[in-house]
């Protein structure tokens, strides 16, 4: 992928002879493993299940500027009857880039360029390892679709970092509806029975047969037992993956690159992590993208340091969700007492 | 390291409270009496009543809706005579003849380069309007059209004055003076147009070894400061160092200055304070003071105090 932007010779080979400068410097007078401040809100969109949106590089007086991501989850339910449905549930990623963040593409160029980070994030995020358990309705039957859906407002670098910080957010936001299993019987003219009381149903026929060990669900179709609760958290939503991006540069490499500095530094490595509650990081991707190499010795040292940045970025990225659940939850609660 | 914070809170919407403003609204009739003078600091609102339509014609940033002129965005109500338009304040460069700009090259075409100065349109810049090497009146032959991008190429960065307007509203550009031309050992910053007042001289040199160009449209270049005796004199016009891309040998001192004036203007242009050079002086004389790290200076606090001591001082 070429860079975005183009920059001109000199200033290119000034960034880059700062970066090898002792100590090096950039633009902004950051080290190279500083990342510029990060915002992030959830729950942005009311009519989500679960929503983020998160800029990198905007101080908070600044009314434009940094890379903006929203995101967004809906889930849907879908039938399972062989076409793309999968029992239990799926997951599937798209990315959008807003025109005005790249003013200068043409349609075709962000349609490539959508499709990249659509093809990285949709690899990444919906790989079985991953699946979260709650996504299944009925077995064999019904289960829910989750659409993840991105979009990049403006870009300032670093894209891939904020779309996958976006993504994590937006999941961890993210709230299943308790579903509750129905099935239909001729007997005693009761239509509805709850999930708990099949079971019962089904003893008082004849007896199923001792052989029979396929295990054949009854439940038919489902309902919402209450339709103003907003059900359950996704499980597993520690796990959802982070990325980071290292910006190679001869020998060094540097974080959370702008623009100017993708366009002199234009290889990068993408590593993406998930994070088991039990077991260090885990790697769930690498990308290479960009001209120039890096050899085969070295990309194990440099994956190793991601995971260091990553950890890091879990653990801020952390205290700052738990921090926004409690913001809206007392929020809620304030608008409560007030009425 | 990496923090994460929130975004600013949005002002509290009350639906009840938001048709507030039909109350104080005596603007209009001050412009209904002759000797108003527009005070220049009210701003308007899109959307907001400025007069009649029978009194008064409507101008740029306004349109009329049930025969009154009404503001289509925030800006200063001007008026001349009938006529009341409204300048924008967030808005594109509006170039006037004269002006200093710094652009880039976007593309080259037969004769002339395409420039993006932060216009509504590319800036045209013609084979015609640069100074070629080998004296300045020298007449443009066809091998000169051949190597165009031997002088300009695509994502240059050249500072120029703008010297007509095409038919279509485009600008033409100029870089025949010894001032201007491709510019390099340094970094460009970009803010909004509105913010660069207009000086005796856009050229500066500050103190700490740094240069400064205020472009008009918004797109400073700050670089390693250039010796008086080391610029081109006019029978010295040196076409290698003029149409160079390499850059010198720039010490630590001078590249932690130049990303430490950047990082002023940044915070100057986010806290939407106008820029001058005895502003830039006075801030930079306060960030020394402080003794922080150049990374600092874009942290809230920091960039919070550094526009209130500016403002104390003037």
């Amino acid at each position: 992928m070429s860079a975005l932007i183009s920059i001109s010779k000199a200033e290119k080979s000034y960034i880059q002879s700062a970066l090898e400068a002792t100590p090096p410097l950039r633009e902004d007078g950051r080290s190279l493993y500083d990342f510029r401040s990060v915002l992030l809100a959830t729950g942005v969109a009311p009519l989500a299940n679960g929503s983020a949106r998160l800029n990198i590089g905007k101080s908070p007086e600044e009314g434009g500027g940094g890379t903006e991501v929203l995101a967004a989850t809906k889930l849907e339910v879908e039938t399972v009857d062989g076409a793309d449905a999968v029992d239990g549930g799926r997951i599937v990623c798209t990315v959008a880039c807003s025109p005005a963040a790249y003013p200068h593409l043409s349609p075709n160029a962000l349609d490539d360029l959508q499709h990249d980070y659509t093809t990285t994030l949709h690899q990444v995020i919906s790989h079985p390892s991953l699946h979260p358990k709650n996504l299944g309705i009925l077995r064999g039957k019904k289960a829910w679709l989750l659409n993840l859906d991105l979009v990049v407002l403006s870009d300032a670098g670093n894209v891939y970092d904020a779309l996958f910080m976006a993504a994590r957010a937006a999941m961890w936001d993210t709230k299943v509806p308790a579903t509750r299993a129905v099935q239909y019987t001729a007997k005693g003219g009761n239509a509805k029975k709850p999930a708990d009381e099949i079971e019962k149903m089904e003893t008082e026929g004849d007896a199923p047969s001792g052989f029979d060990t396929r295990q054949i669900p009854s439940a038919t179709d489902f309902d919402l037992p209450d339709y103003w609760d907003e059900g359950e958290v996704l499980s597993g939503r520690d796990m959802w993956p982070l990325c980071v991006t290292l910006n190679i540069h001869s020998s060094a490499y540097f974080l959370d690159a702008s623009l100017k500095e993708e366009a002199a530094a234009p290889l990068k490595l993408i590593v993406a992590f998930a994070f088991p509650s039990t077991s260090p990081p885990r790697v769930q991707a690498v990308r290479l993208l960009g001209p120039g190499d890096v050899p085969h010795t070295r990309l194990k040292s440099l994956v190793s340091e991601a995971g260091k940045y990553a950890q890091e970025m879990y653990n801020a990225l952390e205290v700052k969700l738990r921090d926004e659940d409690f913001r809206r939850n007392q929020k809620a609660r304030n608008r409560f007492a007030q009425r | 390291m990496i923090t994460f914070a929130s975004f600013p809170a949005p002002p509290e919407f009350d639906a009840y409270l938001g048709t507030k403003h039909y109350e104080d609204n005596d603007m209009e009739v001050d412009l209904n009496e002759d000797d108003y003078e527009p005070s220049g600091r009210k701003l308007t609102s899109p959307g907001e009543v400025l007069t009649s339509s029978h009194a008064f014609m409507r101008g740029h940033g306004t349109f009329v809706e049930n025969e009154e002129v009404i503001a289509s965005v925030t800006g200063t109500i001007e008026r001349v005579n009938k006529l009341i338009s409204v300048r924008a304040i967030r808005t594109r460069y509006n170039a006037e003849v004269g002006d200093l700009v710094v652009g880039r090259i976007t593309e080259v075409q037969p004769r002339r380069w395409k420039v993006d100065a932060n216009s509504r349109q590319d800036a045209v810049l013609m084979l015609s309007s640069v100074n070629l090497p080998g004296g300045v009146q020298r007449r443009k032959v066809e091998s000169d059209e051949l190597q165009m991008r031997t002088f300009f190429e695509e994502g240059d960065l050249l500072v120029a004055e703008v010297q007509a307007f095409f038919a279509d509203g485009a600008m033409s550009l100029h870089t025949r003076s010894l001032k201007y031309g491709k510019l390099r050992n340094g970094q460009l910053v970009s803010i909004p147009p509105v913010l660069i007042r207009r000086l005796k001289s856009h050229f500066l040199s500050l103190p700490c070894g740094v240069d400064l160009i205020l472009g008009l449209n918004g797109y400073i270049w700050i670089s390693k400061l250039t010796k008086a005796n080391e610029q081109e004199g006019e029978e010295g016009f040196d076409a290698e160092a003029v149409y160079s891309s390499r850059n010198d040998d720039i010490n630590e001192a001078t590249r932690a200055a130049v990303s430490r004036v950047t990082n002023i203007i940044r915070v100057l242009a986010a806290h939407f304070v106008p820029l001058t050079d005895t502003v830039l002086l006075d801030a930079y004389e306060w960030v020394i003071e402080q003794e922080g790290d150049i990374k600092d200076i874009l942290s809230p606090e920091v960039g919070e105090a550094l526009v209130t001591a500016i403002s104390a001082q003037r």
